[in-house]
């Protein structure tokens, strides 16, 4: 039995960050499947583990980790196994950078796309009554509207259309840096591409105009390389919902 | 290692960044430039995409043998890998997540908030009085064009009262949380860190703007007082080239598009 139990949702995003980190690391841990859509990460059983109410969360011994980046450097420097950060200051530098443009700038913008015609759509078919509770009990301010947006749909044309225009110049610096390094920021398999590939895996299927071997060919070796690891296939046993599995699994199996 | 800093006034980034160094012992090339009229993008300043799209918005670049980097927080963890005796970093792995969870707060949360008032403050009146065919040829090379309309928007002074209200509560929170953290300690890791630093550059000049969120906090203000009185601190200070140096802002982090 593992003293490290990992609450999360579908093994992609940000609760596939620390997930994927721990299994690199070969790092035994309890799995806790937390389900998003019924909004079980607001209900008091988990508030009272991740009081901030937010997906992952890791408890080590008596320790709350949440906060997906910051837990991956943990799991990085807390635990032994191959090491997933490169060794020279600059190209650390550089893989924190990264996780950083991602988890505010380019990530966003994915979700905003997947969720207004993805997910949303999905939730909303609720109850309305039950969805305006689970709103209300969720306990940070700024998840609140985040949730709201998400689920009534409120994204503006204008925000989707700025979202499309980052997700298509995040292709063109993706893949420009990954022509300058083999992976994300260094030449080396760090957190930096586990953060990348847990957002980015679907777009060579949702987008095959702009990501192809054609377009964008660091983009494709780099994504098949990331996806041929075994320790991505074995973070999608975890995986519950059909859809977002159907979604990986055809890339894991080319790519091995 | 050839280290050359890129910085504005010492309020915010710029002043996290130079203290940052001050504490690791390291030497830099100093190379002052005015953040408020987009320096940043002008001739001669090495830059590359992590530059021109640092989520920071505008903030110092530290060039280290010839590589550009951005992002304070980063240049801080970079600062503290190239001298590990710096105690920038705590060395505990839970320590360090703590810190890191923090500063991501500061500069999520409270850094756009922040920016946002010290702009519409003290930028906007810079950059109003500047004629629109020079603006536009100072901000034309940004690359970025969200962070480019962001420029425009506070030289047009827009700021509405819901974002002004939600910059303000992030503002009081701010002071709330570090009044709640000191309760036990001097700083806000037990030990000093980089976390200090942070939160002091973007906390400390909204002090001009927002006293009221400073009233009947003591801890806040001791610890104000006990970063400001660091050697490295007073040393970024001194690197003040206007009469107000704390009013040195240019456009920032953006407000989170999801809320």
């Amino acid at each position: 039995m593992s003293d490290i139990t990992l609450y999360h949702w579908e093994p992609n995003a940000n609760s596939g960050k620390p997930m994927l980190a721990l299994v690199e690391k070969g790092v035994p841990f309890n799995s806790h499947y937390i389900d998003l859509l019924a909004f079980d990460q607001h209900k008091p059983d988990y508030l009272a583990i991740n009081p901030m109410g937010t997906i992952p969360a890791m408890t080590h011994g008596d320790r709350l980790l949440n906060e997906s980046t910051a837990m991956m450097e943990y799991v990085e420097e807390a635990f032994g196994g191959p090491s997933l950060m490169p060794a020279d200051p600059v190209d650390r530098w550089r893989v924190r950078w990264w996780m950083k443009f991602l988890d505010q700038w380019l990530c966003p913008s994915f979700s905003m796309i997947g969720w207004s015609i993805f997910i949303g759509p999905q939730v909303r078919a609720r109850d309305p009554e039950e969805l305006k509770a689970a709103i209300d009990r969720i306990p940070l301010p700024e998840r609140r509207v985040a949730w709201r947006k998400a689920i009534y749909g409120l994204f503006s044309e204008e925000e989707l259309a700025e979202s499309r225009r980052r997700v298509d110049l995040g292709i063109g610096m993706l893949e420009e840096a990954l022509g300058r390094h083999e992976y994300l920021g260094s030449d080396q398999y760090s957190l930096a591409d586990i953060n990348c590939f847990n957002s980015a895996y679907g777009l060579p299927s949702s987008q095959p105009e702009d990501v192809n071997d054609e377009k964008t060919p660091n983009i494709m070796r780099w994504v098949r390389s990331v996806a041929r690891r075994p320790a991505v296939r074995q973070t999608w046993t975890y995986s519950r919902v059909p859809r977002f599995a159907e979604r990986i699994m055809p890339l894991i199996e080319e790519a091995a | 290692m050839a280290l050359t800093l890129y910085h504005g006034e010492p309020a915010g980034p710029s002043l996290t960044v130079l203290a940052a160094l001050f504490e690791s012992g390291m030497t830099a090339e100093l190379v002052p430039f005015d953040l408020s009229l987009a320096q940043r993008h002008g001739a001669g300043v090495p830059r590359d995409f992590e530059i021109d799209y640092s989520v920071e918005g505008e903030g110092p670049i530290l060039v280290v043998d010839g590589e550009p980097t951005a992002d304070s927080v980063f240049i801080g963890c970079l600062l503290d890998d190239l001298a590990p005796e710096s105690g920038l970093l705590p060395r505990d792995p839970y320590a360090r997540w703590e810190m890191m969870a923090w500063c991501r707060w500061i500069i999520e949360r409270l850094a756009p908030g922040a920016a946002a008032l010290a702009n519409i403050a003290w930028t906007t009146p810079r950059l109003a009085a500047i004629d629109d065919a020079a603006f536009e040829a100072m901000i034309a090379p940004i690359a970025a064009d969200d962070l480019r309309e962001r420029w425009a928007q506070t030289r047009r002074g827009i700021l509405s009262d819901d974002h002004r209200a939600a910059s303000e509560a992030r503002v009081r929170e701010a002071t709330d949380k570090v009044e709640a953290r000191l309760a036990e300690r001097d700083w806000l890791m037990g030990d000093f860190s980089l976390a200090d630093l942070e939160s002091y550059a973007w906390i400390a000049p909204m002090r001009d703007l927002l006293p009221d969120a400073f009233a009947d906090k003591p801890r806040l203000a001791a610890w104000l007082a006990r970063v400001e009185a660091r050697p490295s601190v007073q040393r970024a200070l001194a690197q003040g080239r206007t009469a107000e140096p704390a009013h040195g802002f240019a456009p920032g982090p953006e407000i989170n598009r999801w809320g």
